[in-house]
């Protein structure tokens, strides 16, 4: 049972709204180490100069994508292992699909609630603690 | 929940920002921007508005962004082909999204049922198969309810099988997994690429010292790119172009390794990651990687890739202190440039700019207190001349510096304050629009100089008069479509905007291509309405400038755009109220053009200071055309008080400023005085008399409303170098009172009296 406040999560979007009401319902279930980038480029950056257990991420977003950041992620050995949760706007099946191809670990449906972040991140660490 | 209530702050921000970019990438479509990069902007503009209303639940707002996101994506698909009519439909959605989201945030609301109208278009031009019944249905109850509500529940578990088709199992993972192939990187390996700037060599620091240091911290092993080293007859002795990649084993941390640095701080580029290769290295790896998934852009931000062939232009015109080119990521040289250009035009303002909010209140109180400063610099320098110290001495020097400094400051402090016109620009397509579609005309604004510079006092002030001279263009200006294409013209009329820069004030311009002003209608009304009297021979610009006569107004029918009993008389007294002139230029056929200027700002005044019966009085430089000493002959009895002056080849009015503002009974004889011969905003001039002139000074306007009341023919007010408080004349306002005593001999039309 991993500790949530020992786990780094990176927050990928692009609008500011999201990340700061992701970042709230992140502290909220516990996690501490928490960090933002605007873009999939500058997540890939961040995540290369210091990787990260979660990445959570939006799909759409200027310079780069979120399905890009899940493969360049993957295909990187020293962060390859890093849990990605892709957020999407609606019931996208076409996405969910090719995110699952690149190896994506879940998904979230936005809007959220903290209880259905929670669960989601739960089925892939394990009960938080 | 207070945080809550702070985040739905910045989404309303946010909100305000998306919706300019929206309404900007539909603007560049209703241009023929049909580009992919474009659409998707759009898309994601309203996309995110979408998103962020879902996490507040705002119901409304929703349901019209999925409506009209829908069709975007459709568009960004390729299923609805990007058209110049799709995109002024879009500009219309667009006003109604602006509309949800103002009625969101609680300012304003929503015309539901012409929601529910644009709503059904949108559907309409999403599927056209679809839609005749939605769109002949335009209830509230828009028939988008089917897909939404379910994910806007917040039940984030519904897709899971039913609209996935296939049940998702979730990648479970350990931190300890993770953890161990973190050890890939082992732990004590940094990778430290230093880039020196010029700078660094020409503060005499030197890379090899700082190797050295480096090497106090662990072995390291460094390599040095030169790839970038231009051949030798186009090199830069004082450039720097190299960059030494550093591998350092260390036990310390990050800090210590930056440390290092410390001295060279802002003289060389600095990248220090942990690991092997830089993540400049791997970026440029891993974005080839992702460059096979859609909407990707390999290298769009590139640094300005300069390559040995290509460069001789760049270099040239670089400045040599230039920072040295990147050694760039594996990219093909011949096809760097042309990409690079390429890249420019779409100019994405992005998110690492820096930028200070500061409460205006501060920035106000500064420029008071500068404002302070000004006057208690002038205070002392008059002092010392009073002194009679010697404008060699030291002491003298030394307050010319400082004279010199405070206008720096001022004007420093002043251009923090300084705005650019955009923010009121932004307002006027949604305008436009409205106003068109309200006249059925077909009308197209362009803008030019939306970076124009100017005091957010003043941008404040500008909206009024801009709608105003809009809706005036539009309504009266361009004729109908029919009309437009019966005399040959393009039936969508274009409307310009503009800002400008002219002789230390902002000028406007709002210009129309449509029929111009209708001289003889606008004569006869004038003379309708008593303004004028028949006989009166007037020049072309004279009579389009009658419109700016109180009661004037051109309309036959009061049309529920321009004509809301405000004329273009009130824009006028509301302009001149600013230091502003306005003016109308027309040419029958091909349209009419207003020009509105104003002072740069309402904190300071350019001024002459001149005694008026023993009175101290500062005269608006900008007003003054030329002073002088008026000989005998050429002043001439008028009437039985007034006088003229003879300024060359006419005759301008003498006022006695004293006896207009009075301070004195009696004119003393003008050959007596000194005449400041000034323009009015309306062109007219006249000749104030005064009795001796000091000099011209740059002076603080302080209002007169705020500390006493309007008094009739004083601007303004301000202190003076030794203390005493000194009235700003009002040019405009001496002009018009003195004509009201007495001796002008054309009362009913004054803005025409004096012109010549």
């Amino acid at each position: 049972m991993p500790q949530a406040s020992s786990i780094s999560v990176l927050v990928v979007d692009d609008q500011l709204t999201m990340r700061a009401l992701i970042r709230n319902a992140l502290q909220q279930i516990g996690f501490k180490d928490i960090r933002e980038a605007p873009d999939g480029e500058e997540a890939l950056k961040n995540l290369l100069a210091k990787p990260a257990n979660l990445v959570i991420s939006d799909f759409n977003m200027p310079k780069m994508d979120g399905l890009a950041l899940l493969r360049a992620v993957r295909s990187h050995p020293p962060i390859r292992q890093t849990a990605f949760v892709m957020l999407t706007g609606r019931a996208d099946r076409e996405l969910v699909q090719r995110a699952v191809q690149f190896g994506v670990n879940n998904y979230c449906v936005k809007p959220f609630t903290v209880q259905g972040l929670r669960e989601k991140i739960e089925q892939v660490f394990g009960q938080l603690t | 929940m207070d945080e809550l209530e702070a985040i739905k702050v910045t989404f309303f921000q946010e909100c305000e920002e998306l919706l300019a970019d929206l309404e900007g990438g539909l603007l560049a479509m209703q241009e023929g921007a049909g580009d992919l990069e474009t659409v998707n902007a759009v898309f994601r503009a309203v996309h995110s508005i979408k998103g962020g209303a879902g996490a507040f639940g705002l119901e409304p707002l929703v349901r019209f962004a999925h409506v009209f996101e829908t069709l975007l994506d459709a568009v960004r698909g390729g299923s609805v082909p990007n058209t110049v009519e799709l995109a002024a439909v879009l500009l219309r959605a667009s006003d109604i999204l602006a509309d949800h989201v103002s009625a969101a945030r609680g300012l304003g609301d929503v015309d539901m049922a012409a929601s529910a109208a644009m709503a059904a278009e949108l559907e309409q031009w999403t599927d056209p198969n679809a839609a005749p019944a939605a769109a002949s249905a335009p209830a509230p109850a828009v028939p988008v309810a089917e897909d939404v509500p379910p994910a806007v529940v917040a039940d984030d578990d519904a897709l899971e099988d039913d609209d996935l088709g296939f049940v998702f199992v979730p990648q479970t993972i350990t931190v300890e997994a993770q953890a161990a192939d973190a050890e890939l990187i082992p732990s004590n390996v940094w990778t430290v690429s230093i880039r020196p700037k010029s700078d660094l060599y020409r503060k005499a620091n030197e890379t090899a010292l700082l190797l050295r240091e480096l090497n106090r911290l662990g072995p390291i092993k460094a390599t040095l790119d030169d790839s970038a080293l231009p051949p030798l007859e186009s090199l830069d002795p004082e450039a720097a172009y190299v960059t030494w990649s550093v591998r350092v084993e260390t036990d310390e941390d990050e800090a210590a390794i930056r440390e290092v640095f410390e001295f060279v701080d802002g003289d060389c580029e600095l990248e220090i990651s942990r690991g092997e290769g830089s993540v400049d290295q791997a970026m440029a790896a891993l974005l080839t990687v992702a460059e096979s998934a859609p909407a990707v852009e390999p290298a769009a931000p590139a640094p300005v890739e300069i390559a040995p062939p290509a460069p001789v232009a760049e270099v040239a015109v670089a400045p040599p202190a230039a920072e040295p080119p990147k050694p760039a990521a594996p990219a093909a040289p011949p096809a760097a440039a042309p990409a690079a250009q390429k890249a420019t035009p779409v100019e994405v303002p992005g998110p690492g700019q820096s930028v200070i909010r500061v409460d205006p209140e501060r920035i106000d109180r500064l420029i008071d207190l500068v404002g302070e400063l000004v006057i208690n610099q002038a205070m002392l320098a008059q002092r010392v001349g009073e002194y009679g110290i010697a404008p060699s001495s030291n002491l003298a020097m030394g307050l010319d510096e400082l004279e010199q400094l405070t206008r720096e400051i001022q004007d420093s402090v002043m251009a923090i304050r300084a705005q650019p016109v955009k923010s009121v620009f932004q307002r006027m397509p949604r305008l436009v629009r409205e106003v068109a579609n309200m006249t059925g005309k077909q009308a197209r604004l362009v803008m030019d100089g939306e970076n124009t510079e100017v005091d957010k006092t003043v941008i404040e002030r500008l909206s009024d008069p801009i709608t105003h001279m809009l809706r005036n263009a539009i309504d009266h200006g361009l004729e109908s479509p029919e009309e437009r294409k019966a005399a040959g013209k393009n039936p969508e009329g274009v409307v310009r905007l503009a800002a400008l820069h002219r002789s230390g004030r902002i000028v406007i311009e709002v210009s129309d291509d449509g029929k111009g002003i209708n001289r003889e209608r606008v004569f006869s009304i004038a003379v309708k309405k008593g303004l004028i009297t028949p006989d009166l021979q007037l020049s072309d610009e004279e009579i389009d400038n009658l419109i700016f006569l109180p009661g004037f107004s051109t309309a036959d029918k009061i049309s529920d755009v321009s004509g809301r009993g405000v004329g273009m008389d009130v824009v006028k007294r509301s302009v001149q109220a600013l230091g502003g002139r306005i003016s109308i230029a027309s040419r029958p056929g091909q349209g009419s053009t207003f020009t509105l200027s104003l002072p740069l700002t309402l904190a300071v005044l350019d001024g002459m200071v001149v005694d008026v019966a023993g009175e101290t009085l500062v005269v608006p430089l900008a007003a003054i055309v030329e002073s002088l000493r008026p000989k005998p002959e050429e002043v001439r009895p008028l009437g039985p008080v007034g006088s003229v002056l003879a300024v060359r080849d006419s005759f301008v009015p003498l006022i006695d400023v004293g006896l207009t503002l009075g301070y004195r009974e009696q004119s003393p004889h003008p050959t007596d005085g000194v005449v400041l011969l000034v323009e009015g905003e309306d062109g007219s001039r006249a000749a104030l008399v005064a009795d001796a002139i000091h000099g011209q000074r740059q002076v603080v306007i302080k209002s007169l409303e705020q500390n006493y009341q309007q008094v009739e023919g004083v601007a303004a007010a301000t202190i003076l170098g030794d203390g005493r408080v000194a009235l700003i004349l009002d040019v405009d306002a001496t002009i018009a009172m003195r004509r009201r005593e007495g001796g002008a001999p054309r009362p009913t039309e004054p803005a025409l009296i004096a012109a010549e």
